[in-house]
């Protein structure tokens, strides 16, 4: 029986309750036939669980229930023993054996990444994505296991606790599902906006690429090349190109990544090509068409250039363009009447 | 539209601006009102001049002044007095060694503003609301504007007036035909401006305002994506490219290809097609696509020089040594009218689903007018600067064959080296001497006048004008000027940029996406077109939809002029070529040989060495 888990491909934004918002929107991804590195989820019933099995329960809320998050001090120190404890605890012997099966079915030792799958995490209310940790080009069962619990760990991690304490949610004792999913080994990887999300124009999207894992361009290691490519044409209306001076790749020992410069004359060559954004292009249509909302879609090309969506969740805020010299009125003669300086009549009507 | 300039800078005084050595008294060409003078000093410096390099790239001979008054008086009377378009009156011109410069006179006054948009609002509410109605009589009256035209009989003096004159007494002596044809040539000139801006400025304004909303509503739309959703498909100026292609089929089909080599005169292919039936048959085809296609001008039609296809023929049958040579290569020369047409209804299509629902309906009303609207804008080039033009200034050459033949002229074509008012001053000095007998003072008075003009006209094409001059404004108001010469607050920093050294980067318009490398090939004149090698790219000061038939030579356009509507831009995307246009100075800058890359996404063109 696999209670605590459940594959990728199975799940769709119905079970965010039950595995956190990540897994659920590379489920519904998957469903949508857009390309998605395979995985498993790890819902949040499995970590409660767990800390049920390893008697963690009381301690967690006990340790919670009174700590004042303005007290830096008293944070650090419940966020270090708490994490040990999360992290130092024996997996209950049927959630490691699904964890283990689960891995295996992914193949032989295949490195993936493993990220929290929050509870309200990647909802377009509340970015909370950057407040637990992910562990990159992790391989083996073993290792899979250490990286699933210290996720869990992460949920008290002092930006965390200090992050709920600041949204008022401190009562709740927090949970949240994890993500494993089958690495890319990216010779390109990056972002993209399936809107302009400086200008708010929804007819372009908006690519960043560098070289390498995205962990350079998501984490604003490198300035990246940029593009705006139009929807309407697949033309690139404007980009830049520009010195791309790290990227990570797998660390050559076999598990994590490491972060190497980037070779000077690789460094200023543009790291898309026409058919990388065409791809770019209708995979970012498909992912907006799905959910029918902009969207913010981390993407990975591999070395044999196939295309892979890493993830994607709405795009918070996407400002409506301004239009402060638009031409305003109701019909195609009053919106030229204000283009050539008639102003509207005050209060309405017509002229 | 008010668009602020930003970085204040600031352009060469007018009164700065000196004489070329040799070129004194090029004022003498000019009416007095059309020179930068101590009199109106104060108020002249405080405003921006720009040359109007994409009407006049040439220095003005004194005829053609009637080609810079015919147009600005039709544009300020339609513009400020009739529609009362309330931010922009009319446009003033000065000359500066031969040079035309132009500014557009604002209205500031709130006041009147307001009062101009309750006249605006009413007329041109009309024409908007009545335009097929309106512009269904405008070709009609074109054309009878033409005909008028090719119905002046320009007689000669005789030695002795006809019989009729004594006997029948229904004729008038000789003298007062000629004088009132050459008046009466001069207000059909008049007319024609008149019509020609009739429809002009609600055209430009109804795509302005459709442009401004797509900007509004999607900031990175490229400029050329606006312009393919609006421009017309099937317009009457696309109509004498596709007759030569017609006939270059025709010409394949009935196995004359053998006659059309490259290098070959006109009068030379037509001798050989002389000599067999089908050519024959070819001939007679040709003449019958002649009127009125052949009316096209081998230039953008405002100078004496640009004779119309009919005068010479050298561009059509290059256009059709091309195309027979394209079939012959089993290629397809004809526009690809469906392809356009279907990406034309996807543009639009595909933009309007991305807007917002609220934005939708007036999208789709307001690209409704413009597509109403623009085929005037493309058509009345075809009558009006072209037919009529062309026309006109023929007429005007036979007024001059009669001052020729008299010896007021050593050339017929003399005549444009003199003023309007000269041509009446000179052929009625003639009617009074040959009503008299006695002396006259022409014979020894023009000619050197002439000789002198010319060699002026010679010495001032070595000159370069600035890209503007005067005052930086503090925005741009008039919706004339950024739409038909791209003068935007961007460009005049970058004209202003430009004039501080040595460029290897010029910026304009984008105008037709694509990245292309090729040679450059500076025109200054359009006679200077066969110059043109496959491949090259084509850097010019404007161009005109007479020049079509080059664009399937080069690999991209690059003009100093001209917005994103203007002609270059237009064909360039029609053709699927690169062009970047409003570069200001790129003719100056720019030599035939360099290696250039023309980026016509971006609108950057780079030089990427030092050769030619």
């Amino acid at each position: 029986m696999h209670a605590a888990t459940a594959p990728l491909h199975e799940l769709g934004l119905r079970d965010e309750e039950r595995f956190g918002g990540k897994s659920a929107a590379l489920g519904e991804l998957l469903a949508g036939g857009i390309p998605v590195p395979g995985g498993f989820a790890v819902s949040v019933e499995a970590y409660s669980a767990f800390l049920a099995g390893a008697g963690l329960r009381e301690t967690v809320d006990r340790s919670l229930a009174g700590l004042d998050a303005d007290d830096l001090a008293a944070v650090q120190r419940v966020s270090a023993a708490l994490t040990a404890a999360i992290g130092g605890a024996e997996l209950p012997g049927d959630l490691r054996a699904e964890l283990v099966e689960r891995y295996a079915q992914l193949g032989d030792d295949p490195p993936v990444a493993v990220r929290s799958s929050a509870l309200g995490e990647d909802s377009a209310e509340a970015t909370f994505a950057g407040q637990q940790e992910t562990y990159l080009w992790v391989r083996g069962a073993d290792a899979v296991c250490r990286a699933v619990q210290r996720c869990w760990a992460s949920l008290h991690s002092p930006p965390s606790i200090t992050y709920r304490a600041q949204l008022g949610d401190t009562a709740r004792s927090p949970a949240m599902g994890v993500t494993v999913q089958r690495m890319v080994d990216a010779e390109v990887a990056g972002v993209l906006f399936t809107c302009n999300p400086v200008s708010g124009d929804p007819s372009v999207v908006a690519i960043d690429a560098s070289w390498g894992l995205g962990l350079a361009v998501v984490g604003g290691e490198v300035t990246p090349d940029e593009y705006l490519v139009s929807k309407v044409t697949g033309e690139v209306v404007r980009s830049s190109v520009n010195a791309k001076l790290v990227e990570y790749r797998p660390d050559p020992d076999g598990a994590g990544t490491v972060r190497i410069d980037v070779p000077a004359g690789r460094a200023t060559v543009p790291c898309l090509d026409d058919a990388h954004r065409a791809e770019l292009l209708r995979v970012a249509g498909e992912v907006e068409r799905h959910f029918g909302c902009h969207q913010d879609v981390e993407w990975a090309i591999d070395g044999s250039g196939r295309t892979y969506v890493l993830q994607a969740r709405p795009v918070t805020a996407v400002p409506r363009p301004p239009a402060p010299t638009a031409p305003s009125g109701d019909s195609a003669l009053a919106l030229v009447m204000s283009a050539l300086g008639v102003k509207p009549p005050a209060g309405g009507g017509s002229a | 539209m008010t668009t602020a300039t930003g970085a204040v800078s600031a352009f060469p005084s007018p009164f700065s601006i000196e004489t070329p050595p040799g070129c004194e008294g090029w004022q003498e060409l000019y009416p007095y009102y059309t020179l930068f003078t101590e009199e109106r000093r104060e108020i002249d410096e405080g405003r921006l001049w720009f040359w109007n390099s994409m009407h006049f790239p040439m220095p003005m001979p004194a005829f053609d002044i009637v080609s810079i008054d015919g147009p600005y008086y039709a544009v300020g009377a339609w513009q400020n007095r009739a529609f009362a378009v309330p931010p922009a009156m009319g446009v003033d011109y000065r000359i500066v060694n031969g040079y035309v410069y132009i500014t557009v006179n604002p209205v500031t006054d709130p006041a009147k503003i307001g009062e101009r948009a309750e006249y605006f609002q009413r007329r041109a509410g009309h024409y908007f609301e009545n335009w097929d109605e309106l512009y269904a009589g405008w070709r009609t009256k074109m054309e009878n504007l033409i005909a008028e035209l090719h119905a002046i009989e320009v007689r000669d003096l005789p030695e002795y007036e006809p019989d009729e004159l004594v006997f029948e007494n229904d004729h008038v002596s000789s003298y007062v035909p000629l004088l009132e044809g050459y008046q009466r040539t001069l207000r059909l000139g008049e007319l024609m401006w008149h019509h020609h801006f009739e429809f002009l400025l609600l055209g430009y304004g109804a795509y302005l305002t459709f442009s401004e909303f797509c900007r509004a509503h999607l900031p990175d739309i490229p400029e050329q994506h606006i312009a393919q959703m609006i421009a017309g498909i099937d317009v009457l100026l696309f109509r004498p490219d596709a007759e030569l292609r017609r006939l270059a089929r025709v010409a394949v089909d009935s196995g004359l290809a053998g006659a059309f080599v490259q290098g070959r005169t006109p009068a030379e292919i037509e001798a050989e097609l002389q000599g067999t039936d089908a050519g024959r048959a070819w001939l007679g085809e040709l003449e019958q696509v002649k009127d009125p296609w052949f009316n096209m001008a081998t230039g953008d039609g405002l100078y004496h020089y640009y004779r119309s296809w009919n005068d010479d023929p050298t561009i059509p049958y290059a256009s059709l040594v091309g195309h027979v040579a394209a079939l012959v290569a089993g290629e397809d020369v004809e526009r690809p009218v469906e392809k356009l047409v279907e990406e034309r209804e996807r543009l639009a299509a595909a933009y309007e689903q991305l807007l917002p629902d609220d934005a939708k309906a007036p999208f789709a009303e307001l690209l409704g007018l413009s597509r109403t609207v623009f085929p005037y804008v493309e058509e009345h080039k075809f009558y009006c600067d072209y037919w009529f033009l062309t026309s006109y200034y023929n007429k005007v050459r036979e007024f001059g064959a009669v001052l020729a033949n008299h010896g007021w002229l050593a050339d017929g074509e003399d005549v444009f080296q003199l003023g309007r008012h000269e041509v009446m001053s000179a052929l009625e000095e003639l009617c009074l001497m040959w009503a008299t007998g006695g002396p006259p003072l022409g014979p020894a008075y023009w000619p050197p006048i002439v000789a002198k003009r010319r060699a002026l006209l010679t010495r001032l094409e070595e000159w370069t004008p600035p890209p503007a001059l005067g005052a930086m404004p503090e925005s741009v108001n008039d919706p004339m000027a950024v739409m038909l010469w791209g003068v935007t607050p961007q460009r005049l920093q970058e004209w202003a940029a430009a004039l501080e050294g040595a460029q290897h980067r010029l910026h304009g318009a984008a105008a037709s996406a694509g990245v292309a490398e090729g040679r450059a090939r500076v025109l200054n004149d359009p006679s200077e077109l066969g110059s043109v090698q496959d491949g090259e790219i084509l850097v010019c000061t404007i161009t005109s939809p007479a020049w079509a038939p080059i664009f399937p030579k080069v690999k991209a356009t690059v003009t100093d002029i001209g917005g994103v509507m203007s002609h270059a831009a237009i064909v360039s995307r029609e053709y699927g070529k690169p062009a970047v246009v409003g570069t200001g100075r790129a003719t100056a800058i720019i030599k035939t040989g360099q290696l250039l890359r023309v980026d016509g996404a971006a609108g950057v063109v780079d030089i990427l060495d030092e050769a030619g």
